[in-house]
């Protein structure tokens, strides 16, 4: 049995390389159908926002990119619901079907994942 | 890098023989791409394409192997969304070879 | 499962720590190196945090690290790299804030 890996995914999608990484991490292992669950976490649930744009910055687009999760067998998606009400994203529809969770099940999720990785 | 005549166009390829500019695509250039892997593309090959096609214009990228067979067995059924169907029609290797006669970009996690 | 955190970002102007903090299982350690450990400087808000979550023995710092930045190491355990080493195979996981 593989060795199950949680990934969290805790910068904004546009400004720097770590959401972009943590997706092809997440991707990858899919690819490869490791146990993978993905973890939004402080600006990383920025990632999750409806409706975003980013044709003019010429970047690829993560949020579509992130869409193709489950595609790749990643259908363990997680929201921390604290990040969520801190950035006025907790009443919001959001572009994935994640779970929200409270810090104390965040606790139970993280001691249950294998591996941990924080991007 | 080396080009692909279609028609009276010259169309610019990478090293590995997919289309450097994704808008030089057309179904022109799918046979002609398909040709150069001696593959005569038939209705088979071309539901997969449109089926990849689809994919990259919902996610942005290029499946891997297994996203390819879950995604077509979604659209297509799971007669069609399975890997000895997909290694058939595409010379063993449907992620890279598919996307490639499909204009997508070079799939990054596969296989 | 029980998980050693590791952090070594500065914690001042960067939720890792203040995140870290609230996940942190009953049973996890954290262990801070590089710039994090300015966490530990006297008078500072990410000490009063720290005091706060009064995680006593499972509070790690690279000693080296505290030493380079004239930090006092009284407040938690110090170790060197050995003894990290160890930590990390005593925990089932460690998770890395990078």
């Amino acid at each position: 049995m593989a060795k199950s890996l949680l990934i969290i995914s805790r910068q904004a999608p546009w400004s720097g390389p770590c959401a972009r990484e943590a997706l092809d991490v997440a991707l990858a292992g899919g690819a490869f159908d490791l146990p993978l669950g993905m973890l939004f976490l402080d600006d990383g649930v920025f990632q999750l926002a409806a409706a975003q744009q980013p044709d003019a910055l010429q970047q690829k687009n993560l949020a579509a990119n992130l869409q193709a999760l489950p595609m790749f067998g990643v259908e363990e998606l997680f929201a921390c619901a604290h990040s969520l009400a801190r950035r006025g994203l907790a009443d919001e529809a959001l572009n994935l079907p994640v779970q929200v969770l409270d810090d104390a099940a965040l606790k139970a999720l993280i001691a249950r994942f294998d591996q941990v990785v924080t991007l | 890098m080396s080009t692909l005549t279609v028609g009276d166009r010259t169309i610019a390829l990478d090293k590995d023989g997919f289309l450097l500019d994704l808008q030089d695509w057309s179904p022109e250039a799918a046979q002609a791409l398909a040709a150069q892997e001696q593959i005569s593309l038939t209705d088979e090959h071309w539901e997969i394409l449109n089926v990849l096609r689809e994919f990259y214009a919902q996610y942005q990228l290029s499946p891997a192997t297994r996203p390819l067979i879950k995604y077509t067995a979604l659209k297509l059924g799971a007669d069609k969304g399975n890997s000895p169907h997909l290694n058939r029609l595409f010379n063993g290797t449907p992620a890279k070879l598919a996307a490639k006669l499909a204009g997508l970009p070079k799939p990054t996690n596969c296989i | 499962m029980t998980t050693l955190h590791v952090i070594a970002h500065s914690p001042f102007g960067d939720q890792r720590l203040a995140s870290c903090l609230r996940l942190l299982g009953a049973d996890d350690g954290l262990l801070l190196c590089g710039d994090a450990t300015y966490a530990l400087k006297a008078g500072s808000e990410p000490l009063q945090m720290l005091q706060a979550a009064n995680l006593g023995p499972r509070l790690f710092a690279l000693a080296e690290d505290l030493q380079a930045r004239a930090l006092d190491g009284t407040q938690v355990i110090a170790v060197d790299y050995p003894a990290f080493v160890e930590l990390s195979l005593h925990y089932d996981k460690v998770n890395s804030w990078l």
